[in-house]
């Protein structure tokens, strides 16, 4: 099991804007975490920060308790945003070059890159420029390439933007694997319902600060509870606004989704319910990852 | 010049200690003993070995290294290095080659045929006038005229010299079929009528010969020379000088910006500080520049050697390393700038702005150093600006050629440019960490600069 990140205080402006607002999490090892937040949040500039990137004006990167130098980020793979890789490289030799500058010998770097073109469907394109791969082997290629030196924290932002619902599974299968084999994962993603089905454990920030934290578990079943009811002949859910502390979160296919403030009876919406109609469906359900995330940035 | 010598042999030793000592310690790496770890697992059973026996334990220098071979590699897999490089020397070979065939369109060996009597002074008066031409003369005894007369028509012999007082040709030298060299011909005439006349005017063989081998009264020019043995290597190497630098430098420079523009330096940053990505580039390049220099010089060298050609005859090998020695130092001073350059640039369209006020300095040194090549006469500023590190590469190499340099001054010019090369190293690192990872927005000078 790898040692966990932690991340302390981070700070970083630029100019009057600010990146980073007393940032603090922790990456613990053996989990998938997903990093969530609007455009704009500090999510890039946390991860560029973690690899020295970009300065910090106050904070801390631990890895383990120590503080991050450049032989910890040797052991690091990182999958910046905006991909890069030499176009006119090939595609194996790209790869063998950056697992030996992560410290790998030659022939472990070529095995590991065999090893990981095969893994990713790639592995035919190997003595190919990577500027004649198509979107989504490129990408396959920068997440080889994060991936070749066997690293004990993955961080890639927005590793799943731009591919097909394929090449969403085949990386998200390898991120779970990282995981399961002990490792730091964490990525930022704006597909949510990914995120929930990958991550276990999710941060949400928001104008560089942290707004939510915790396993998706903790995070979609806290807070008020959710109900789905679905009343014969109701397309619009106005038979629940007469009820106090319940509101209409989302109607879709005929179904109304509530959200119960803490005192409300649910017994009471029930009966409103029926009072409108015949009711098929009456059933208590989690918060889904968008309701969080969107609920964390008010 | 002894000194440059001692210290080119002492570098040419450690150099190949330190790559004999790399290649053992590579040949001595382990071979893996288990199978390389499987990284894609999804148990814990098919974990791999702990991640830190997946590393091996690496020093900066070898991070250096790494990106200095990738650099080498792509540079020398490139198909415009490799057109470029046979055309580069294809002009080399041609600029050689087609003097020396002008200049060798003639004979250049007289045989001489000698019938009768010829006296030792008209011997030598037939070997001054094959110096004088160019020809390397060769004395054959023919026993009688008619044999003489067979032989020219055979073509065994060029001239014939009859009692030293005539000369039978097989048809006239002016004729562009001829074989014998009217120059050397008309030379001969000439000396052998002055003998023939000076034995008409009453003087003994032994008055004869004092006169015929007069030596030359003493010339002296009030002014200096204008020309040196060396001002043809002087020029073509500043010339190679000039196209080298701005090659090389603007490989560097595209190579920054590319590194930029593709984001790549992005992810080579989260694993290496800016300056072992920025030296192990610089040195690459300098490797593969130092490797095509060493093939387009010894090309020259050996195709003058082969074609017989004077143009670098009798150049101290001293002037030839000095030359190499600026070339060295002259791409290790501009080549910081151009990376610093580099950095500040994402498009390729910006290159050619940037370029332009870099080539500057290289542009007024190499004009100014050709133009006192020629001539021959540096003044005072040329002078002192072969004591100023963005133009000592060109100046000093021009002073060096001609021979206007003594040691010492040459070693501190070499010196000055070595610290210049320090402070341009350190700054163009300064400003390179600063703007290489700044993708958004202009980069200001003052924020690189600033402390």
């Amino acid at each position: 099991m790898s040692p966990q990140l932690e991340l302390r205080g981070l700070r970083r402006s630029y100019g009057s804007v600010v990146a980073l607002d007393d940032l603090s999490f922790d990456v613990p090892a053996g989990e998938v975490m997903g990093f969530l937040g609007p455009n704009g949040a500090g999510k890039t500039t946390t991860m560029r920060a973690v690899f020295g990137l970009t300065d910090l004006d106050a904070g801390s990167v631990t890895w383990g308790g120590v503080p991050v130098d450049q032989p910890a980020r040797r052991r690091f793979g990182y999958m910046p945003e905006e991909r890069g890789l030499y176009p006119g490289m090939l595609v194996g030799e790209q790869l063998e070059y950056l697992g030996r500058l992560h410290g790998l010998g030659p022939r472990r770097a070529t095995a590991a890159t065999g090893e990981w073109l095969e893994r990713l469907e790639v592995a035919d394109r190997r003595a190919s420029k990577v500027e004649t791969l198509s979107h989504g082997n490129q990408q396959r290629v920068q997440l080889a390439a994060a991936l070749v030196h066997d690293p004990e924290l993955l961080v890639l932002d927005e590793p799943l933007s731009g591919l097909d619902p394929t090449g969403i599974d085949a990386i998200g299968a390898v991120l779970v694997d990282r995981a399961n084999a002990g490792r730091c994962v964490l990525f930022s993603s704006h597909q949510l319902d990914q995120v929930e089905d990958l991550c276990e454990r999710v941060a949400i920030i928001d104008r560089g600060r942290l707004v939510a934290v915790g396993t998706v578990d903790e995070l979609v079943t806290a807070g008020a509870r959710r109900l789905v009811v679905r009343v014969e002949g109701d397309r619009t859910g106005e038979w629940s606004r007469s009820t106090p502390g319940v509101t209409v979160s989302e109607v879709s296919g005929g179904e109304v989704r509530l959200v119960l403030d803490g005192g409300v009876d649910s017994d009471a919406v029930l009966r409103a319910a029926m009072r409108a109609g015949r009711v098929t469906r009456f059933s208590f359900e989690r918060r889904r990852l968008s309701e969080v995330f969107r609920e964390a940035l008010g | 010049m002894r000194a440059l010598w001692v210290a080119g042999v002492v570098a040419a030793v450690l150099a190949a200690r330190i790559w004999f000592r790399r290649r053992r310690a590579r040949t001595q790496e382990p071979a893996p003993t288990e199978p390389p770890p499987r990284l894609a697992v999804s148990t814990a059973a098919r974990r791999g070995p702990p991640p830190s026996d997946a590393h091996e334990t690496t020093t900066p220098l070898a991070d250096v290294r790494l990106v200095a071979v990738r650099e080498v590699r792509e540079r020398v897999r490139g198909r415009l290095f490799k057109l470029g490089t046979v055309f580069i020397l294809l002009v080399v070979v041609a600029a050689i080659v087609i003097p020396a065939l002008h200049h060798s369109s003639g004979p250049t060996v007289q045989t001489v045929g000698v019938v009768g009597r010829l006296s030792p002074e008209a011997a030598r008066a037939l070997r001054a006038a094959g110096v004088q031409s160019q020809d390397r003369v060769r004395l054959v005894r023919q026993p009688s005229l008619p044999s003489a007369e067979r032989a020219l028509r055979d073509g065994t012999i060029d001239v014939a010299v009859i009692d030293g007082a005539e000369l039978v040709l097989s048809q006239p030298a002016s004729n562009a079929s001829a074989p014998a060299d009217p120059v050397f011909v008309h030379s001969v005439a000439i000396s052998l009528g002055v003998l023939r006349a000076f034995r008409a005017a009453g003087l003994t063989p032994g008055q004869t010969s004092i006169v015929a081998h007069a030596t030359p009264i003493p010339v002296r020019a009030l002014q200096q020379g204008t020309s040196s043995p060396h001002t043809a290597v002087s020029v073509i190497g500043l010339v190679l000088l000039f196209l080298m630098l701005t090659q090389y430098n603007t490989w560097i420079l595209m190579g920054v910006m590319q590194e930029k523009s593709s984001r790549v330096v992005e992810v080579l940053l989260a694993t290496l500080r800016p300056i072992q990505l920025l030296g192990g580039k610089v040195a690459g390049i300098g490797v593969v520049a130092l490797g095509q220099a060493t093939l387009i010089v010894g090309t020259a060298l050996a195709t003058a050697a082969a074609v017989g050609t004077n143009a670098l005859r009798g150049t101290p090998p001293s002037v030839l390393l000095g030359q190499l020695c600026w070339f060295l130092l002259g791409y290790a001073f501009y080549c910081w700038l151009y990376a610093a350059a580099g950095s500040t640039a994402e498009r390729q369209d910006q290159v050619q702005t940037l370029a332009l006020p870099l080539s500057i300095p290289i542009l007024v040194a190499y004009i100014f150093s050709i133009t006192v090549a020629s001539s021959g006469s540096p003044d005072l500023l040329f002078r002192i600006l072969a004591y100023f590190p963005p133009t000592a590469p060109f100046c000093m190499s021009a002073l060096l050629a001609l021979g206007l340099v003594t040691w010492w001054q040459f070693l501190a010019s070499v010196l000055i440019t070595l610290a210049g090369i320090v402070v341009m190293a350190r700054v163009a690192a300064r400003i390179y960490g600063r703007a290489i990872l700044q993708t958004r927005g202009r980069v200001r000078i003052r924020t690189l600069l600033s402390s």
